[in-house]
Formats: C-alpha cells, structure tokens, sequence
C-alpha cells in the first residue's frame, strides 16, 4: 500500500520512468488523476518543446525564436485537446476498455517523452544554429539549410517515434493485448498526425525564410488547407511536361 | 565439557561473486572498490588503476565532492594541454588555446549532458542524473589526463615544424585516442547501470564527438594566429578542413615552385 502511495505522489523525477517506460508505474498513473501531475506533464511540454522550438527560429531571427517557442507547444497542447474525444471515443470501440480520462492521460504522457526528449536535444540544435552561416538567400539554397532541415526532421521524428513506442507500451499493459494496442496506437496516430498537420500549416513559419518577414502567423495562414497544398504540389508534379 | 573441547571454529562460507545475467560483476564487490576517493590525487589514481572504484563512488550520496574533483583536474589538465597547442603560434595563443580548450570541453560536455541523460533513460538504465554528470566528468577528466601524457610530444612537434594541418592533425590524432579511453570508461560505467540496449548510448557517441570536432572550428583558431578571439565567419567543420587542406595544398605548390 505504501508503495503503491509512493509510486503514485507526483515529483519532477518521475520523468525518467516515464523515458524509461517502466509501464506497471505509468498505467497506475494513468489510472488515477492527479491535478499535480498534470500540471507537470504540461510543464514538460511547454518548456521541452518550447526550448526546442527556439533553437529552431533562432536561426532566422531571435524574434522568431521567441514566436517559434510558443508555437511549438501550442501545437502539441492543441492536437492533443483537439483529438481528445475522438481518441477517447476509438479506445473502447478498439477493444481498449479504459475511461476518456486515462486515454487522455496516456496520450499526455507519450507527448511528455516526446517533448522531453525535443527539450534535450535543444542544446545541440542550438548549438548548430549557432554555427551555420547567418540565413541568407544563397544559404538557404545551400547545404546548410538542408542540414538544419534534415536535423531538425530527425530529431522531430525520434522524439515521436519514441513516445508512440511508450505509449504502445503502455496500452499494451492496459488492455493485455499487443493487438488492441497496436489498432489503438494506429487509429490516434491517424487523428493526431491530421490534425497536428493541419495546426503546422496554419501556425508556419517555423525554421522561417530570409526572403520573407518575421512573424506570428503568414498571412496566408487560414488560406486552403496543409492537404489541399499537398494536392496541388502533386498535381503540378504529374501535369508539368 | 564443553569448556575443555570447544567447537573448532567454522570456517565462514565462500561468498560467490554475485554476476548480473549478462555476467557483469556488480559494483562495490571488491572491497578495494568501496574504500572512499578522498583527494584529487586518489581520483586520478583511481579512474586509471581502478575505474570501477570511480564508478561505485558516483552512486555513494556525497558523489558531488567526487564530481567537482574531476571536473577541477578536467579545467586544469585541459589548460596545461592548451598552453602546450599555444605554444606552436606563441603570443596571444598562450592564452587564449588554453582559454578555449578548457572552454570549449566544459560547453561540450553541457551541451551533451541532457541528451546523454534522455539516452540513458530510454535504454532503461536506472543511473540517476548525478550519476550520469559523474561518470560524464569521469570521461572528461580522464581525456585530459590522457592529453597531459601526449601533451610533451605534442610540445616537441610544435616547435620543429611550421605546418598548421600537420599539427592540427597531430593533436586531433591525440585528442581521438584520448577520447576512445574516455568513452570507454563511460560505457563501462553504463553497462552497470542495468541498461537493456546500448544504442541509444552510441548514438550519442556520435552526436558528443560531432559537437566537440565541431566546437574546434566554432572557437576557431586554437592552433593558429588570428586578429579577433573568435572567428568572424560560420562554418561548420567540414568545410573549415577542407579550407584548412586547401591551403595547405597551396603552400606546398608554392614551396615546391620556389
């Protein structure tokens, strides 16, 4: 009893069982709200994912660094509550049979590995950042660019790729099925990639363009959709002779 | 009765060294392990002839004392090091290589340190975050003493040729060697960390060597002379080599022309 109270009280360093993916723990967390470890989870997110979101504008403008770090959680904060009731929704018509709130849980817990996994590679994009030439039209035509793209993809992926990896983990423990998990694990990942799409398009620039002004939002920012966008860019890849 | 033929004492059982499955021996079962580090020169001694003494020190409470030495005998071995790269320009370099080196391995270090951590706990290694610094300052302080050893060859070849890519290359050559000992140390120290996977730790192998080869060509120049204490232009370091080789290549044509 002691220990299960114990493993249940909410401290910063419960973090890295969360990286670790000590599964018995986190499904008990889940299990039982806590306003505190909450407040924790989001904290991770905004500081993770903001750190990381600064490194990436910082090369463009420390004035985009600043927009570019409170865009970057926003993103994360937004896909999640926006998705919430339909991912809440698929889990017990998935085989999950687990209440909103702990499907909301486990999905803020993935987000939280994700983010601080971002927040510790903060220091490494900065530091490249700080290194690449100022951004330029030619630079952003060159290699450099690429680079920081490239890196940047990277990074974003693992740090994704990571968290689905727990949060499978933790389904699994949850519905006693690697199965179950895994159509619930696809069927979220379907809604929150749609729609954290979509809030990237609406919410650019990010790393930014030298041509370009810096700002919060492009102008065209509630202008068509990310996928209508991709559809013409195929369009103009098939039609063009 | 008794008191006349007392019991022959019993011979106390062998203790078997206890062996993890992957046939580690765990830390602090040599009782040589578990005696305390308790001065700068122990710590040296230690993490050359006893590195596993190192190790089970970092998990002891007090492990801050442990950490702080080995991050002093970093500071300075890197600034001995560094007056040793100075002295091939001379001048300001005497200062300032020496600032840089110790400089640039203390900002390495910081700029690895939350990824090492995050690598550490996604491979499941129960190693705290203090444990982590320690045996990352472990790595540090036992690559500069490494340094110091090479530090008088490195010296002689200084003063006996005037070719910056020769001697950039010579203590790049030091620097990797000294760094393979360092990392080794630190993989020794995360394999008792009860870790399940050590790709997470290679990769950061990578990423800490990128940054420190990178870290040369951002506090650019350590060998050379310049006019300004940091470079005026950005480059990363693969072009800033090849620049370096092109010059050289250059100035041999030259020589060889005269």
């Amino acid at each position: 009893m002691h220990t299960q109270s114990a493993k249940l009280k909410t401290h910063p360093a419960e973090i890295a069982t969360l990286l670790r993916g000590e599964t018995g723990t986190i499904s008990a967390w889940s299990e039982c709200w806590s306003a505190q470890r909450f407040a924790l989870h989001v904290s991770v997110i905004v500081l993770g994912a903001g750190l990381y979101g600064a490194g990436m504008g910082w090369w463009r403008d420390p004035q985009q660094a600043l927009y570019v770090a409170i865009k970057f959680p926003l993103i994360i904060l937004l896909t999640m509550t926006g998705n919430a009731l339909i991912n809440g929704m698929f889990a017990p018509l998935l085989g999950l049979n687990i209440p909103f709130r702990q499907s909301f849980s486990a999905i803020l817990m993935s987000f939280t590995v994700a983010a601080a996994i971002l927040g510790a590679f903060s220091p490494l994009i900065a530091f490249m950042v700080w290194n690449a030439p100022p951004m330029s039209p030619q630079a952003v035509s060159g290699a450099t660019y690429s680079l920081i793209k490239l890196a940047n993809v990277a990074v974003i992926a693992f740090a994704g790729t990571t968290g689905n990896v727990r949060l499978f983990q933790t389904l699994a423990r949850l519905g006693g099925s690697k199965a179950v998990a895994f159509r619930v694990l696809v069927a979220w990942l379907a809604g929150n990639l749609f729609l954290g799409s979509q809030l990237s398009w609406i919410l650019r620039p990010f790393i930014g363009s030298p041509n370009l002004p810096v700002e919060f939002f492009r102008a065209t920012a509630l202008h068509g959709n990310f996928y209508e966008n991709v559809f013409h860019s195929l369009m103009q890849i098939l039609t063009s002779d | 009765m008794n008191e006349q033929n007392p019991a022959p004492p019993q011979i106390p059982p062998r203790i078997p060294s206890v062996a993890t499955p992957g046939g580690i021996v765990q830390l602090g079962d040599d009782p040589a392990e578990r005696a305390a580090i308790p001065n700068v020169v122990a710590a040296i001694d230690a993490i050359l002839r006893h590195p596993r003494r190192v190790m089970f020190q970092l998990r002891q409470p007090d492990a801050g004392k442990l950490i702080a030495m080995m991050l002093l005998v970093s500071v300075v071995c890197s600034l001995i090091y560094g007056v040793v790269v100075g002295t091939f320009s001379g001048g300001d370099q005497l200062w300032a290589a020496p600032a840089k080196i110790a400089l640039g391995l203390i900002i390495s270090a910081l700029i690895c340190l939350p990824s090492l951590y995050i690598f550490t706990c996604l491979s499941g290694s129960q190693a705290r975050l203090v444990e982590v610094c320690g045996l990352l300052a472990g790595l540090l302080m036992l690559m500069t003493i490494l340094l110091i050893g090479f530090a008088p060859v490195a010296w002689i070849f200084s003063q006996s040729t005037e070719s910056l890519a020769w001697m950039g290359t010579l203590h790049l050559i030091f620097w990797f060697i000294a760094t393979i000992f360092g990392l080794r140390f630190l993989e020794t120290g995360f394999s008792h960390s009860n870790a399940r996977s050590h790709a997470g730790f290679h990769t950061w192998v990578v990423i800490f060597l990128l940054v420190a080869v990178q870290m040369t060509t951002a506090l650019r120049p350590i060998i050379g002379k310049a006019d300004t204490f940091l470079p005026k232009e950005k480059q990363f370091f693969v072009s800033h080599w090849g620049d370096c080789l092109k010059a050289t290549d250059k100035d041999l044509k030259s020589k060889l022309r005269e």
